[in-house]
């Protein structure tokens, strides 16, 4: 918008918030007038004006910009105004188009997961589900379950590893941009990133997004995140992943085999812009790839039917294969793409559907099964935060070696369709 | 004589409402002192914790200050309890879950603009104790808000904090002697370690309030925020 435009725009604008105030019927007083002084206004309802004004004209902390001015509507036209001349400089990046993706890519500053807080032995799972015991332990590797205690939500645990992040990163909710989220166990409306929005408090110019892909979950919500930052629309973002499988996959509702698999979860991780001098030295997202194998679409199906049950169509020997064939094809794209070789990986995040499977991966990728998080062993699958966990435990543990040190991660993820993923972080610092 | 540990000390203009724990048998409820002529005290010494002695006249404000008492001497300090033992009696007082348990009727957004309100004539009572999910201040245009989410998840935004020490501390930290930039590094401060010093703290724990009828309604304001600001925090930004 040029600087006429706004002319005409901001007085009309402020005009029909003052109205809301005072009366439709009311005349407009003349911009000098102090609006407190004179009565027009007390004190709540000026602050009640510039919120409505903030609302309307999308510029953020006008009552910030006005704590010294005079109540009047010539400080109201004069704080907007120094508020766009304050925006131009992002606006402008954005317009940047030849500008190197590198510089503009997201810096992840924070991280936390957060898991059911009931830990189930998945013997107990076995007998829920009317399996011989020791089933899961044995065929799966999977040694307990984490399962949402009462009052435990995708909402709740998901808002604790957000705020958990945001004090990581020593940044306060009301900085958030976006509110990137991802559940493939959220039912319902407001979606669970307006909830997160609410619950986190962030400023009420903060996006809120909803993205699918169930366990591909996480790396859809980091490819959009670090679209918006690149593309300098945004500077910080909170991608959170939060699912409670344990009141959806029931026993009676699906069988044990599957439902038997899935713990309760969630991640959040906050990124940011780089902006040059960054306190701590943080990893980096480099680019993500995605794709369909539709091929493999049957192994996995799940739909609500007419009676308010489930049909679960869950081939477990197709998809473990299609699985392991499709994570090891992810790595070695990654490999390709990224020219960065898995024997100098810090590790990798990696869907993990059951233990076994992470084991076999490993195994055909000739890799280290320390490289690869244990998730899926001590908490189950966590649906979209599976990758999140894992990711959050290979950030936690390279902030014991020098920057220089640290290795890339890889993220490889599978979701039903079947749909997949890679990407990559990496430490800038970090040695050729 | 009355004993009555203080919880609230509020700014009400040039004054301040005072509101303390009484204990009537079993039970613990909310009594405000208010001067015969008067609803604030221009001066009042006393802290948040406070024992104070006092003489009350068994009389019910209206609807739906309640609580009122009208105060026939002055205060005299017995004794007084840390800030986490306030705590403790608060949560044996008037406490709410949700929005609609916090003063018996049900809590409506301003249309227009910003805050919350009751009715008056549908108000149980003018102070209530809930726990919080998520709290910010913010500082606005001279004023200072609060939104909040309840343990139930409904939020309450924009509501004017009163509270005295949170109020004093603000002006502390936009005092002219600490130098440059004061406005945005208490936003910086509000934003982040506010939040968590808040919420971290295990006795950390609100009241809200209601105003006199004004227009035929009665406004929503965070009354008291534990705990309560410590000056040293002043050093941090």
């Amino acid at each position: 918008m040029t600087s006429s435009q706004d002319a005409i725009r901001w007085p009309k604008l402020v005009q029909d918030c003052l109205r809301r105030e005072i009366g439709p019927e009311s005349t407009i007083p003349d911009p000098t007038t102090d609006l407190i002084e004179t009565g027009v206004l007390d004190s709540m309802g000026w602050v009640s004006f510039l919120r409505t004004i903030e609302s309307a004209s999308g510029v953020d902390e006008l009552g910030s910009l006005l704590t010294d001015a005079r109540p009047s509507l010539e400080s109201i036209f004069q704080a907007l105004r120094d508020a766009r001349a304050d925006r131009a400089p992002l606006e402008t990046q954005s317009l940047v188009a030849n500008q190197p993706a590198a510089r503009f890519r997201a810096v992840v500053t924070g991280s936390c997961m957060a898991t059911g807080s009931r830990t189930i032995p998945s013997e107990e799972v076995d007998w829920a589900f009317g399996m011989p015991e020791g089933k899961l332990r044995k065929r799966a590797g999977i040694e307990s379950l984490a399962y949402a205690a009462e009052g435990e939500t995708e909402l709740t645990l998901g808002a604790r590893a957000a705020q958990q992040a945001l004090h990581a990163a020593g940044c306060g909710a009301q900085e958030l941009d976006w509110i990137i989220a991802t559940s493939e166990t959220h039912r319902g409306y407001p979606s669970l990133a307006a909830q997160l929005h609410s619950q986190l408090l962030a400023r009420e110019t903060c996006g809120a997004l909803d993205v699918g892909g169930a366990c591909l979950g996480l790396l859809n919500g980091l490819a959009v995140a670090q679209g918006l930052i690149s593309s300098g629309q945004a500077r910080i973002i909170a991608v959170v992943t939060a699912d409670v499988h344990s009141r959806l996959f029931t026993p009676g509702r699906v069988a044990g085999e599957f439902g038997g698999l899935f713990g309760d979860g969630a991640s959040a991780f906050l990124l940011r812009a780089p902006h040059g001098s960054e306190a701590q030295p943080s990893y980096r997202l480099g680019e993500f790839f995605f794709g369909c194998a539709g091929q493999y679409a049957g192994a996995i199906r799940v739909a609500d039917t007419a009676d308010g049950q489930l049909d679960v169509h869950f081939d477990g020997e197709a998809l473990s294969r299609a699985a392991v064939t499709r994570l090891e094809k992810v790595i070695l794209d990654l490999e390709s793409r990224s020219g960065i070789a898995r024997s100098s990986l810090q590790g990798l995040a990696t869907h993990q559907p059951n233990p076994r499977l992470v084991t076999l991966l490993a195994k055909q990728c000739g890799l280290s099964l320390d490289k690869f998080p244990a998730v899926a062993q001590i908490y189950g699958n966590l649906g979209s935060s599976t990758c999140g966990a894992a990711l959050d435990s290979i950030l936690r543990s390279s902030q014991t070696q020098p920057p220089e040190e640290r290795g890339a991660i890889f993220l490889a993820s599978l979701g039903p369709g079947l749909l997949f993923g890679g990407g990559w972080l990496y430490s800038p610092r970090a040695k050729p | 004589m009355t004993r009555l540990l203080i919880t609230e000390v509020t700014r009400m203009g040039p004054a301040f409402c005072v509101i303390g724990l009484q204990r009537d048998k079993e039970k613990i409820h909310s009594v405000r002192p208010v001067s015969p002529n008067t609803n604030g005290w221009r001066h009042f010494p006393h802290q948040r914790g406070d024992v104070l002695q006092c003489e009350l006249i068994p009389f019910c404000g209206a609807k739906p200050h309640v609580e009122d008492r009208v105060s026939m001497r002055g205060f005299q300090k017995d004794s007084s309890v840390s800030e986490a033992e306030t705590v403790t009696y608060l949560k044996k007082a008037e406490i709410a879950h949700s929005l609609l348990e916090l003063f018996g009727c049900p809590v409506h957004p301003n249309k227009s603009g910003s805050g919350l309100f009751a009715n008056p004539p549908e108000a149980k009572r003018s102070i209530c104790g809930t726990e919080t999910r998520n709290l910010r201040l913010e500082f606005c245009a001279n004023e200072l808000r609060a939104t909040l989410v309840l343990s139930s998840g409904e939020v309450l935004r924009d509501l004017p904090v009163v509270d005295r020490d949170w109020r004093d501390f603000i002006d502390a930290a936009l005092a002219g002697s600490r130098g440059a930039n004061r406005l945005g590094r208490l936003e910086r401060f509000l934003n982040s370690q506010f939040h968590y010093k808040i919420l971290s703290c295990p006795h950390h724990f609100i009241r809200l309030g209601l105003t006199r009828p004004f227009h035929e309604v009665c406004w929503l304001m965070l009354d008291t925020l534990f705990p309560l600001p410590k000056p040293e925090w002043l050093e941090e930004f």
